[in-house]
């Protein structure tokens, strides 16, 4: 049973989570006769016509959970039922950003929902077969999916005629082999159909040519699962929530330096401090927060001083921030930026796909030059050449957003902490910290037989020595000399 | 849409793509082969920041490494842009080349780190744009500054691809693809491109030779005359793949008079017998919407033809129906209807596609290829056969000839199929028979570049050009007529060949007058319809190349 943490029962603004925490909520059985499952569907499949359907999600606003907060409703009609030939609908559920936790809350949860939620987009856009492309190290949720796909075939939801209706639908699994990359949606295609997995250029769109060259309809979990309430509730209904342009409510996954890390149902529009410093109790004691991630490890990072940013896409674009995935990260003052800035590069450029030029040698040269400035080799030329990568990661000049979302952690950390990025590469450079060295009285009078300049005095160990003995000794000085962990 | 290629924007990005280009590059442009026509190195000069921030280790790949016997692959060079793969993928149907790792960390690589085995390879060394891919045939040879490139025509196939040849020092260093959107797309096979090392062999024939001493043109050739004059269906005579338009038409000319009757044998020679109306454009195949290929495997046929095939079916969407017995690569496509038909058999398969779906509503023009079957097939009935088929349907015929100048020999009327057997003397010009050497032979004359085992034998041995130093023209198989530019110069004692043909006439008692190849060009033209555009030989001098312009810093 999955992990209960985070936000369920009866809050006026539970939509997804309104019956999670009942038990056996992943039965098929406890899911109808409890949750009200399967009424949605029921509806969607006797009473409504495809184009309904779809009207009633654009009626809805709802807006893509994935990333890039596309209106789901007009996604579904890009698709074109009359079209001849197969269509699929293709669900990723390969939830690797960092820091992101939402989907498998979902499949956990209430597996069935999921379900729902695709055989309606299913039947909406004329697709009988759908594909859930599930994140490889999911082994659980990817067990309840299983389960759950059983019980729905058992049941005959899924087979040839799903509630007496002659149409047939059916849901595979696809699992990932680990790769970033594949969450984004035609690099998942690309890996889908078992090549390797790097981003197409488009257009042509998905939805006009996406898995094996057909009509495809991609969605997020969490979009998809959301559904099933609007289909019973309508569109209209789900309007109330949320902003005017962000309605609904969607799931933040809090983490890092806070006292409840955990899955939040979230009406869009509330504020981060509502989120982070209620929901999910703000930092432990005798810290402040310093800087946090507000969807995402792809998000650019927003500082402590902008905590009543509201969670809305706009407000949060007012921010040059995105809504991202929902995943919040939250560091305290414990913490450098700069380190984690390093640490996040790195990951992307581990996980860069290797096919457009910037995000492969960019994101390697940021790590590098991160490196030098980490190890006290920064200057001014490193500080250049971070911002100089910043700027030809970004401006889609990549195919995908993985190379955006790169140079988005430089740029961003570079708008909010600059002072803290001088810091390390001008001032704890191995020759300032020489020369602010009180030189002991033999170091003194050797260098003075050799030069007059007191900064530029040698040592008896030379800082540009290249022995790592040398290095080690410097880097352990350095840590005694300042009672304040710097790095 | 207005595409703006010179904003502040657009000039950056190009600016910092470069730069990204650079930082792992191992920038060792003194040494590497494509130094000089390098598309990093002028984009970067044209497009580039003018200083670099660039230091610090670069990322090392073990090199270079042998992708096939031809080609070396250097892995610091490589930008990763994906060409080569992308070509074998979609243009060659191979599976050979792939990407490991990932980020950047990848590297190209063979599929199971296997030699490359397809005829097509070569292509990705033009396609590279940056040294990562170089031929090992011409690796080190010499700067690209330093050569002379001309344009000529390729004489390995009957296909006549377009092709670069280029000299240094009187050696012919490099073949390279020279784009012809009519005939070959800028693809050429690597039979063209790395099979040119004979040309520059150090033991080449050069002086005419009497039962093996040194001997003068005259002599030599007076000895021929003796040796096969008069001799009627006693003589054979063997001739090359490669002979050109002007040849077979002096040729003839031998044949008409002093040696009447002689039976001739060509090399490569299929069993298709000469067009009997107008034929398929290579270039129709690209809006064919069905394409008939019968007892003929393309690839090893007419390689840029079937490349040409593949492009109509993976992007234009056209349907291929293979007729053969044996599985070929146009099976790759899964569209592809396959008819195995007995050996022998082709033409009852051809008449029974007349009722095909796919053939009555085609929805376009519908191309029928057909070949020999390696003489496995009764040419005249199957030729007749296809003809029925375009007509019964509304395509057109294209015959696959073999042979480089076959169609233009079958026009010439010397491109025979007879055999040797039994002849008392032989004029083997070129390689010798593929047969054998006749035993009843008692008199033979040996026309040959390289020295041979079986021209050891030979009485006279007279020295003879390469497809390097010939002027002339081929017919391809579609009928247009191409010229050959030399790019090495025949020095002598060696001969070119019509001047050899013109004094072999003389001393067999046939006055050919004439003192240069635009008179025997303009002759030709006049006495065979099919030759007519030889009347007016397009000017040598090559098109002028763009000039680079200087740097455009941002």
């Amino acid at each position: 049973m999955a992990e209960l943490r985070g936000s369920f029962g009866e809050a006026r603004n539970h939509l997804l989570t309104r019956w999670f925490g009942t038990e056996d909520l992943h039965r098929l059985d406890v899911y109808e006769s409890k949750a009200g499952g399967y009424t949605a569907l029921r509806k969607a499949l006797l009473d409504m016509k495809p184009a309904e359907l779809v009207n009633e999600v654009k009626t809805s606003g709802l807006r893509g959970r994935g990333g890039a907060g596309f209106a789901t409703g007009v996604k579904w009609s890009f698709i074109n039922r009359d079209a001849p030939g197969p269509k699929y609908v293709v669900v990723n559920a390969d939830e690797s950003e960092p820091g992101t936790s939402k989907d498998r809350y979902i499949m956990e949860n209430s597996p069935h929902m999921l379900l729902e939620g695709i055989m309606i987009a299913a039947y909406a856009v004329g697709a009988n077969q759908a594909w859930v492309y599930i994140r490889g190290e999911y082994d659980g949720p990817h067990r309840m999916l299983v389960e759950a796909i059983a019980e729905a075939r058992a049941k005959g939801y899924l087979g040839p005629k799903p509630m007496g209706v002659n149409y047939p639908l059916d849901i595979q699994l696809y699992r990932g082999h680990g790769a970033y990359i594949c969450g984004e949606e035609t690099a998942l295609l690309e890996s889908l159909e078992g090549k390797r997995a790097q981003p197409r250029s488009r257009p042509p769109f998905p939805a006009v040519k996406g898995a094996w060259g057909r009509p495809t309809l991609l969605n997020n979990v969490e979009t998809l699962s959301t559904v099933p309430w609007i289909i019973n509730n309508g569109g209209a209904a789900y309007v109330k929530f949320g902003t005017e342009k962000s309605p609904g409510t969607r799931l933040m996954s809090v983490s890092g330096n806070v006292r409840k890390p955990g899955v939040y149902e979230v009406e869009l529009g509330q504020t981060f401090r509502h989120v982070i410093m209620e929901l999910a109790g703000g930092p432990p004691d005798g810290r402040e927060l310093k800087v946090f991630w507000p969807g995402g490890s792809s998000a650019p990072v927003l500082p402590a001083s902008m905590l009543d940013t509201h969670t809305d896409m706009e407000a949060l674009a007012a921010a040059r921030s995105m809504g991202g995935s929902g995943g919040v990260i939250v560091m305290d003052d414990s913490h450098c930026v700069v380190k984690a800035a390093a640490r996040l590069l790195r990951f992307y450029a581990h996980e860069s796909c290797g096919k457009c030029t910037p995000c492969r040698v960019g994101s390697d040269w940021a790590v590098r030059t991160f490196d030098r400035i980490l190890a006290n080799e920064g200057s001014q030329v490193e500080l250049g050449i971070l911002e100089r990568v910043a700027d030809g990661l970004q401006n889609g000049r990549c195919l995908c957003g993985l190379g955006d979302s790169a140079g988005w952690v430089i740029d961003s950390t570079f708008r909010h902490f600059r002072e803290e990025y001088e810091d390390h590469a001008l001032r704890h450079t191995r020759a300032r910290w020489w020369s602010r060295r009180p030189s002991s009285s033999a170091s003194r009078s050797r260098s003075s037989a050799t030069t007059t300049s007191s900064t530029r005095s040698a040592p008896a160990v030379s800082a540009w020595s290249s022995s790592p003995r040398d290095r080690r000794a410097h880097r352990q000085a350095a840590r005694r000399r300042s009672p304040k962990e710097w790095w | 849409m207005v595409v703006k290629t010179l904003s502040p924007m657009a000039v950056q990005a190009r600016a910092d793509i470069l730069e990204f280009e650079l930082v792992n590059h191992p920038l060792d442009c003194p040494v590497c082969d494509k130094g000089g026509e390098c598309p990093l190195q002028d984009f970067t000069f044209r497009h580039g920041y003018p200083t670099s921030r660039i230091d610090g280790p670069r990322l090392h790949f073990k090199k270079p490494i042998p992708l096939s016997e031809n080609i070396a692959l250097d892995r610091e060079r490589c930008v990763l842009c994906y060409r080569c793969t992308r070509y074998y993928d979609e243009v060659a149907w191979e599976q050979e080349l792939t990407v490991g790792q990932r980020g950047v960390q990848s590297f190209i690589t063979s599929q199971f780190d296997q030699p490359l085995q397809s005829i097509f390879s070569g292509n990705i060394i033009d396609l590279c744009p940056v040294g990562a891919l170089t031929s090992r045939v011409w690796r080190f040879e010499s700067r690209p500054w330093d050569m002379t490139h001309t344009e000529s025509i390729c004489s390995k196939c009957a296909v006549g691809c377009n092709v670069n040849l280029w000299q240094r020092r009187g050696q012919l260093v490099r073949v390279t693809s020279r784009e012809n959107d009519d005939i070959d797309e800028g693809w050429i096979c690597d039979r063209g491109r790395f099979d040119y090392t004979d040309v520059n062999d150090p033991s080449r024939l050069r002086t005419p030779r009497i039962n093996g001493a040194k001997a003068t043109w005259a002599d030599a050739l007076a000895t021929v005359s003796t040796g096969i004059k008069g001799k009627g269906a006693k003589l054979g005579i063997s001739l090359p793949k490669d002979i050109t338009n002007e040849e077979a038409f002096l040729f003839k000319r031998l044949l008409d008079g002093p040696l009447r009757g002689a039976r001739v044998k060509m090399h490569g020679r299929t069993a298709l017998p000469a067009p009997i109306a107008a034929t398929l454009r290579i270039k129709d195949l690209d809006a064919a919407r069905v394409i008939v290929i019968v007892a003929s495997d393309t690839e090893s046929d007419v390689p840029i033809v079937n490349l040409r095939i593949k492009k109509a079916a993976s992007k234009r969407g056209a349907r291929l129906i293979v007729i053969h017995p044996d599985g070929v690569d146009l099976d790759r496509d899964p569209n592809t209807i396959h008819i195995r038909n007995a050996p022998g058999s082709a033409a009852a398969e051809v008449r029974k596609l007349a009722s095909h779906r796919l053939l009555k509503s085609a929805g376009g023009p519908i191309a029928i290829l057909y070949g020999d079957g390696l003489g496995s097939e009764e040419m005249a009935d199957l030729a007749k056969s296809c003809r029925d088929l375009a007509d019964a349907v509304g395509g057109n015929v294209m015959p696959l000839y073999r042979a480089t100048n076959e169609r233009g020999a079958i026009e010439a009327g010397v491109a025979g199929w007879d055999p040797l057997d039994g002849i008392e003397a032989l004029l083997s010009w070129g390689p010798p028979p593929t047969a054998g050497i006749p035993t009843s032979v008692k008199f033979m004359a040996a026309w040959d570049h390289l020295p041979r085992p079986e021209n050891e034998k030979a009485d006279v041995l007279l020295p003879a050009t390469t497809f390097a130093q010939r002027q002339g023209s081929y017919t391809n198989l579609e009928g247009t007529v191409q010229f050959l530019r030399p790019p090495i110069e025949v020095v002598p004692p060696l001969k070119e060949s019509w001047e050899v043909l013109v004094e072999l006439g003389a001393a067999l008692g046939l006055t050919l007058d004439y003192a240069g190849i635009f008179a025997i060009q303009r002759d030709a033209a006049a006495a065979i319809p099919a030759l007519a555009a030889l009347a007016q030989p397009p000017s040598p001098e090559p098109a002028p190349e763009p000039v680079l312009i200087g740097p455009a810093h941002p």
